[in-house]
């Protein structure tokens, strides 16, 4: 295999940078759609039906024909589709409207700080171990050379997840106060204690993982995650696993910790005075902040890219019989489908509880949380010690 | 150093939960409300002056519109108001009839009261799992009077007609599937980690300060009171049904939620009841083409699903619109309460503490 030169690699990084970025988009829109339908069939309703190609066409054909027999037409499940483009249009086309009171670079900038704080996390995430795919020879100045899973396999990578994620509560924070406004500043104060204070824990959990695989490097960390470990292992993972997710709920401030945000009580919280693509932006980082912690959960507690979850596929791997070989490899659709199950999980959870308090959702961290990960990181150690 | 500063905001009159116009003025000492006022009349109409103005068949529209997610009960307390104000007796099966739609209207008013309840703590799927049931009510609503919301069901006398073909089959169908339903709120609800903590010991009124405020309805009997006017001053067909009045004693939000959900079981009982027992004959009574009273005034009290609905009329001789009007709403006495339940709470308490009590602005600005 030959080896890239410098500006080979730089134009692969950028290869890898837009095929992320796609992934990312695709998957943002289409979680804002299952949402909606998710949502919608919890609570016994279609979600959204309307802006549809489904009038007109063989499919509109179709639809009118399976109401008039007094059915709900399957095809009109799949109508909600073109709306998303309709929303990002009218997020597009909206005025954008500046408060007069507003101190008006930071109120630019926020949206724009959360947004690029979320996407930059993807860097690090490694979706494959190795190379997920070779270029074809044809294809000009980089033809023939591999494509690895990840933009920046870092052995830093953690460190570089963690510390950038906690960059987007600045986006949250200063919206708040930018805004000059009373609910939007009440708003960003809950946030900035509430995620502070779930950065806590959500780091220690991500501990016990570290201290299990050794390792801060996101692809080599879930490849041992995933295959490198005993059956005595299981225990820190699902205790840690379980503790990561309701604190990547509280990060990504999510129901039933949507404090900054709850619309009950802050009407719209931080972004209140917020309006057309700055508003998106927000919409869009929550929404990729969701992804973000998808992936990492997939990524280091449910195998990455192998099939199965908590370090089963390592005891399994040696029993698999030679026809099912593919499910003992790492495949990408693996980490996808994990992450797709997460995001389902956030929906699922939102259809299903109310939500916190803003004082006992801090008390959930500082008095549950904390010793749990606390606890579960000896665990781990304990594991670590004696069994790797 | 540090100010110490409490700042002040609106709560209201645009806001997710605030059921409408009411506005609240708060103090915040950080999260912790340190004064609430509710300001009302943001939808002030003069329902009783216009009520002054019209004859006493019109004044019914007007009830429809002040609690229009009880529109049945308040026709039920106009209608029999005016009967003792002119001494009309209402045949039997007309007056099962009202009970029953009173308690149809009992429920869709509690459920509706769930439903943004709920939605307002963060629970979103309950809210449309009640809004299901209550879209049946209103069907029968629709089934009986035409209209939905705005029923106008009664007429001074009794009923304009008696119940349509297949109603009873509709109420049966309704009956059978709603305490399976019941069940699955409490399901969502009931043991629900967070509403208990969100619910449990917010927005407390004691039963002393409960009277002296002048609360009634869920709220009153949430406090340990078992104050029900259905069975207190028997009116409708309420002294022939079998029914409990369901109490709690914590007084908290809580405790109110029980109460509702028990109350709904109730209403269900009482709507078989009438069923069950449903008389023959005709259902208005003979009336003079113009009601025309003596000097003579009247005050007359019903229980509706929010509370003591009382309404005071007086009659004119020689007209027929009554000379003076005013309605005892209770959701307007019930709010006083607010900020004894909200100061010294937490922001996310006051939004639990105004569904508790299940306002509707129509109805406290009149």
């Amino acid at each position: 295999m030959p080896t890239p030169t410098l500006t080979q690699s730089i134009v692969i990084t950028l290869i890898q940078c837009v095929l992320v970025v796609a992934f990312v988009f695709v998957v943002v829109p289409l979680t804002v759609f299952a949402e909606r339908k998710v949502l919608g069939y919890l609570q016994q309703r279609l979600g959204s039906t309307r802006v549809a190609s489904g009038h007109i066409g063989i499919t509109g054909w179709m639809n009118r024909g399976m109401w008039k027999m007094g059915r709900v037409p399957v095809l009109s499940y799949w109508r909600g589709i073109p709306g998303l483009v309709a929303d990002v249009l009218k997020l597009i086309l909206k005025e954008d409207i500046l408060p007069a009171k507003a101190d008006k670079f930071v109120f630019f900038i926020a949206p724009a700080l959360s947004m690029v704080a979320a996407v930059v996390v993807f860097a690090a995430v490694s979706f494959v171990p190795g190379t997920f795919f070779t270029l074809p020879s044809w294809f000009p100045y980089v033809g023939g050379l591999p494509v690895s899973g990840g933009i920046a396999d870092v052995n830093v990578g953690l460190l570089w997840i963690l510390g950038v994620a906690s960059v987007g509560v600045y986006g949250i924070v200063l919206a708040g106060w930018a805004s000059n406004s009373k609910y939007p500043l009440l708003g960003g104060l809950r946030s900035a204690a509430q995620m502070v204070s779930y950065e806590v824990p959500l780091a220690l959990s991500l501990l016990a993982p570290v201290v299990l695989s050794g390792s801060l490097n996101f692809g080599e960390m879930s490849s041992r995650m995933a295959i490198g470990l005993p059956a005595w292992a299981l225990a820190p993972q699902i205790l840690g696993f379980l503790i990561y997710l309701t604190c990547g709920f509280a990060e990504t401030n999510r129901l039933p910790f949507d404090m900054p945000e709850a619309e009950n009580e802050l009407v719209a919280g931080f972004h209140t005075e917020y309006s057309g693509m700055k508003f998106g932006f927000f919409y869009l980082a929550e929404y990729i902040n969701m992804t973000v912690v998808a992936a990492l959960a997939s990524g280091f507690f449910l195998g990455g890219p192998w099939l199965l979850p908590f370090g089963l596929q390592g005891l399994v791997n040696p029993y698999l019989p030679a026809f099912l070989s593919w499910f003992g490899e790492p495949h990408a659709i693996f980490f996808v489908v994990k992450i797709i199950f997460i995001l389902f999980t956030y929906i699922w959870v939102r259809g299903t509880i109310p939500r916190y308090r803003y004082d006992q959702v801090m008390s959930v961290a500082w008095k549950y949380l904390i010793p749990m990960t606390l606890f579960n990181l000896l665990l781990a150690a304990v594991v670590r010690c004696f069994a790797v | 150093m540090f100010k110490n500063e409490e700042m002040e905001i609106n709560l209201g009159p645009q806001h997710p939960s605030t059921h409408g116009v009411l506005r609240v003025k708060l103090r915040l000492d950080g999260e912790t409300i340190t004064h609430c006022r509710p300001m009302i009349g943001y939808l002030h109409r003069g329902v009783e002056k216009i009520c002054e103005n019209q004859s006493f068949f019109q004044g019914q529209v007007w009830t429809d519109r002040m609690d229009y997610c009880s529109a049945v009960a308040n026709n039920l307390g106009w209608a029999e108001a005016n009967e003792k104000l002119f001494g009309i007796t209402v045949p039997r099966r007309a007056q099962y009839i009202r009970t029953m739609l009173n308690e149809f209207n009992r429920l869709a008013s509690h459920l509706i009261w769930l439903a943004t309840h709920a939605l307002d703590i963060g629970a979103m799927t309950v809210f449309l799992y009640a809004f299901r049931e209550r879209e049946d009510i209103l069907d029968m609503n629709e089934a009986f009077c035409g209209s939905r919301l705005t029923t106008t069901a009664f007429r001074i006398g009794g009923l304009r007609e008696d119940l349509p073909p297949g109603f009873e089959k509709m109420v049966q169908k309704f009956l059978a599937k709603f305490p399976s339903c019941l069940e699955e709120y409490e399901n969502l609800l009931s043991e629900n980690r967070i509403w208990k903590k969100r619910t449990v010991g917010v927005a407390r009124l004691g039963a002393e300060d409960a009277i002296a405020m002048g609360v009634t309805g869920p709220v009153l009997r949430a406090a340990g009171v078992p104050y029900d006017i259905r069975k207190a001053f028997p009116y409708a067909a309420y002294a022939e049904m079998d029914f409990e009045i369901p109490t709690r004693t914590e007084a908290d939000t809580y405790a109110r939620y029980l109460v509702r959900m028990d109350e709904m079981r109730q209403s269900a009982r009482i709507i078989q009841q009438c069923m069950d027992g449903m008389p023959e004959g005709p259902v208005m009574a003979k009336l003079p083409k113009i009601l025309k009273p003596e000097v003579n005034e009247v005050y007359h009290a019903t229980e509706a699903p929010k509370g003591e609905i009382g309404y005071y009329l007086v009659g004119e001789k020689g007209s027929s619109n009554p000379y003076r009007f005013h309605v005892r709403a209770p959701g307007f006495i019930n709010l006083q309460s607010l900020p004894k339940m909200a100061e010294g709470g937490l922001i996310a308490d006051i939004v639990a503490a105004i569904g508790t009590l299940d306002i509707v602005l129509g109805e406290i600005d009149r």
